[in-house]
């Protein structure tokens, strides 16, 4: 709150609109999981990005920010990215798996876990998701609204540890 | 003292340390790296330390729950080559070395990697057929099963030792089945929805009046060692036929395509062994309520003749839970050929035994598989679940378990695949009493096997169940005719005639059975039609000349002798039938130049040195 009173000082009003909503996708290049999921990242952007901030969160060691943009560009993910070298995002979130999502608002984790349930365990993927978990999130966090924090298994890719 | 024992304690714990150099790098090599090293089909290459060190956590994860190495059969049910799965205690070292810190431990104990090339495994293969034009999968979720037609370019029949498939894109393709399509049918299908190929998750072709079971399993996954048939076990690939690559693909989460080409390896001979597929199945009997946890179905069979049984290949779709096959001795016992407790369509695999399985006559193959069609199978693929029938949509079920098997014994003077056959078939009826073709097939088995009697009733109840199907009711033709049943066989032959006047076979068959009724001038007119269209049948050319000459129509004749032995150089017959022809019209030099080639082809033969002795004594005469 002190940063906001601090900018209505300069009444640069538009510093002091509160954060916006983040949501934070883990993902790695060669984790086939997240890989099918980019159509359903691509979805959810399109429909939330106008009232939550994304990033895709690439989590491997050692990844530069070429092959990153050239993995985005395969698969026409056109959503802010970070690489998180240091694991910063991932300690943050708490984040342990790819694909993984964490939804923030005003700085507090509300949402950890499966993007959907479209995968019951490896292998095992059902012809369609029965719970839209992120996008259940994002709808209410869209329409203003806190839900209670909630964490789901996500089922992927380890993020191994930075040796 | 301390100190010692000390000393003696760390280094028991340095000994047990699990090292990627000593424990890890051997499983990732004999279990991973086939699929797991670049241009294959796993995500990423499981080579050296760095790779292993990577997916440290992942190795451990996925081998604990048993997703990788991918290997579906329990142990102790059917003795498979292969690398097979991991043991427990094989599992326990991948979560050591994670614990352990990931050590990479002495280099100089590292094996050796394993010696992968690129491309066609087994070398540049004799023949490659490719996909005229690449397929475009979308990036959506969700499976595609998809057939593309490959026209089969030969001039002359082959016998396949090995079949390759490269798919242009490993990382989508999950499996291959190739289906050969003898009758071309399937490709009015290709392109019918705008892209190349035809959607469907199984293929059926058509029956054809020729018994040429299936003999071999045409499946290919990535990662596998080509199977390798013994030149005398070879597959036979027909020129004219077309090969259908049925792939099971898997969205990557961007566009991808796949044009995908298939190899062929052949023989050097024809083979002299001839192994055959049975199934297993009662898809009939498959009406899962919504809900049903566990619905059942089962199959048996009982082998009229020895076997040996060379690999297996179960099938099922999205609700199949368990699948086992085994098969009852003589006295009760039981053997285990296969059993998977969680099955998963996306690892379907032949299954080959690392020795054959030796089966007595008597012995009964039997299957069960047990579906899930409730809402706790995360892969039924209805929410909620709905009943569920046997059929080849993926939505639908089957329940399949396919043997290769080589009937055992020595030579016998009929194909001992024919008394399969029909034990096959008549098993089929008891399980489907109107199916055309079991009936159709039974049929053909009993009249291949010379019991045209026995056969008359199968074939006429093909007919009565298909009434409309030429080659049924020509096939029912030559077993009448085989009974001495003419005017039946006749009148079978005009009506698959009239159903499809491009019938060659039966305007063959009813050219012979015009002449076996003494209408040599009805034979002669369909014998010509038939050549007209079958220009290059010696045989049919031959018979041509004996009817004109029976009808006094010596020099139209000749010219059909003359094809026939232009045709199959070497046969004794048709060149005494050219010469006996051009003597008896007066062209007694050409006729001795025939009889000569007639005793090069059969020196013992006696007609023809007869022959040549009576037109030389007539030459001899005029002068």
């Amino acid at each position: 709150m002190k940063a906001c009173l601090a900018a209505m000082l300069f009444a640069a009003t538009l510093l002091c609109a509160a954060p916006r909503p983040l949501v934070l996708i883990f993902t790695r290049t060669d984790c086939p999981i997240s890989n099918r999921y980019a159509p359903e990242v691509k979805r959810l952007y399109a429909a939330y990005s106008n009232r939550v901030d994304f990033r895709l969160v690439y989590v491997e060691p050692g990844l530069t920010a070429d092959r990153m943009e050239r993995h985005q560009t395969e698969f026409g993910l056109a959503v802010p990215a970070v690489l998180d070298t240091d694991r910063k995002y991932t300690r943050m979130a708490g984040a342990t798996i790819t694909p993984e999502a964490a939804v923030f608002v005003d700085g507090e984790l509300i949402y950890r876990g499966r993007i959907d349930d479209r995968n019951a365990s490896y292998g095992i993927a059902r012809a369609q998701p029965l719970h839209r978990d992120l996008d259940e999130v994002l709808a209410a966090v869209a329409a203003g609204k806190i839900p209670s924090p909630r964490f789901t298994r996500a089922i992927g890719c380890a993020i191994e540890p930075l040796k | 003292m301390k100190l010692l024992a000390l000393v003696v304690f760390c280094l028991a714990a340095q000994a047990q340390t699990v090292t990627f150099a000593r424990q890890i790098a051997p499983l990732l090599y004999q279990h991973c790296a086939s699929c797991h090293r670049p241009g294959q089909a796993a995500p990423f290459p499981l080579l050296t330390y760095e790779d292993a060190r990577r997916h440290a956590t992942q190795i451990a994860r996925v081998t604990a729950q048993r997703y990788m190495p991918p290997w579906l059969p329990v142990p102790g049910y059917g003795d498979f080559a292969g690398p097979g799965r991991l043991s427990a205690a094989q599992i326990a070292l991948f979560a050591e070395w994670l614990k352990d810190g990931t050590p990479l431990g002495d280099p100089a104990q590292l094996p050796r990697p394993p010696d992968f090339h690129g491309g066609w495994q087994l070398g540049p293969p004799d023949l490659v057929l490719q996909m005229r034009q690449p397929y475009h999968l979308t990036a959506q979720p969700g499976d595609v099963f998809r057939n593309f037609v490959l026209p089969v370019n030969l001039t002359a029949t082959k016998y396949i030792r090995a079949m390759e498939l490269e798919t242009g894109n490993a990382r989508v393709v999950h499996h291959a089945n190739v289906i050969v399509d003898p009758s071309r049918l399937l490709r009015k299908r290709d392109g019918e929805d705008g892209q190349p190929g035809f959607p469907g998750m199984e293929v059926d072709t058509e029956v054809t009046g020729e018994f040429e079971p299936e003999s071999h399993f045409l499946f290919w996954k990535p990662g596998t060692q080509v199977q390798e048939t013994p030149d005398d076990m070879a597959w036979k690939l027909e020129p004219g036929s077309d090969l259908i690559v049925n792939l099971h693909m898997q969205p990557s989460g961007k566009p991808e395509t796949i044009q995908a080409a298939v190899g062929l390896y052949f023989a050097k001979q024809p083979p002299t062994r001839f192994p055959m597929l049975l199934q297993l199945e009662h898809d009939g009997a498959i009406d899962i309520p919504p809900g049903a946890p566990r619905f059942t179905v089962t199959d048996r069979l009982k082998l009229p003749i020895a076997v040996e049984v060379l690999a297996v290949y179960p099938h099922a779709h999205y609700l199949g839970k368990r699948i086992e096959a085994w098969a009852e001795l003589a006295g009760g016992k039981r053997l285990p050929l296969l059993r998977i407790d969680n099955w998963d369509i996306n690892w379907q695999a032949v299954y080959t035994y690392r020795k054959p399985v030796a089966l007595p006559a008597g012995t009964t193959l039997a299957m069960q598989v047990i579906y899930d069609n409730s809402a706790g199978n995360p892969r039924n693929p209805h929410t909620p679940p709905v009943r569920v029938r046997g059929g080849d949509r993926s939505t639908d079920e089957m329940g399949h378990v396919w043997f290769q098997v080589l009937p055992a014994g020595g030579a016998t003077d009929y194909d001992p695949r024919l008394i399969l056959q029909q034990a096959i078939m008549r098993r089929r009826i008891e399980k489907y009493p109107a199916d055309f073709e079991a009936h159709f097939n039974l049929g053909a088995a009993l009249q291949a096997l010379g019991k045209p009697e026995e056969a008359i009733p199968f074939l006429s109840d093909a007919v009565r169940l298909e009434p409309a199907n030429a080659t049924a009711r020509n096939n029912l033709a030559v077993s009448l005719a085989a009974a001495s049943r003419i005017d039946d066989a006749a009148r079978e032959l005009h009506q698959a005639l009239a159903l499809d006047p491009g019938y060659q076979n039966a305007r063959y068959n009813l050219a012979r059975i015009l002449g076996a009724q003494g209408d040599s001038a009805g034979e002669l007119k369909e014998l010509l039609l038939y050549l007209d269209a079958a220009p290059n049948d010696a045989l049919a050319q031959d018979l041509a000349g004996r009817t004109l000459a029976s009808l006094g129509r010596l020099a139209e004749s000749i010219p059909h002798f003359r094809k026939a032995a232009e045709l199959e150089p070497g046969v004794a017959g048709f060149e005494i039938n050219l010469g006996a022809a051009l003597a008896k019209s007066g062209d007694l030099k050409e006729a001795v130049a025939a009889f000569e080639n007639a005793l090069r082809a059969d020196p013992a033969n006696e007609t023809a040195r007869d022959n040549l002795a009576r037109t030389r004594a007539m030459m001899d005469g005029r002068r």
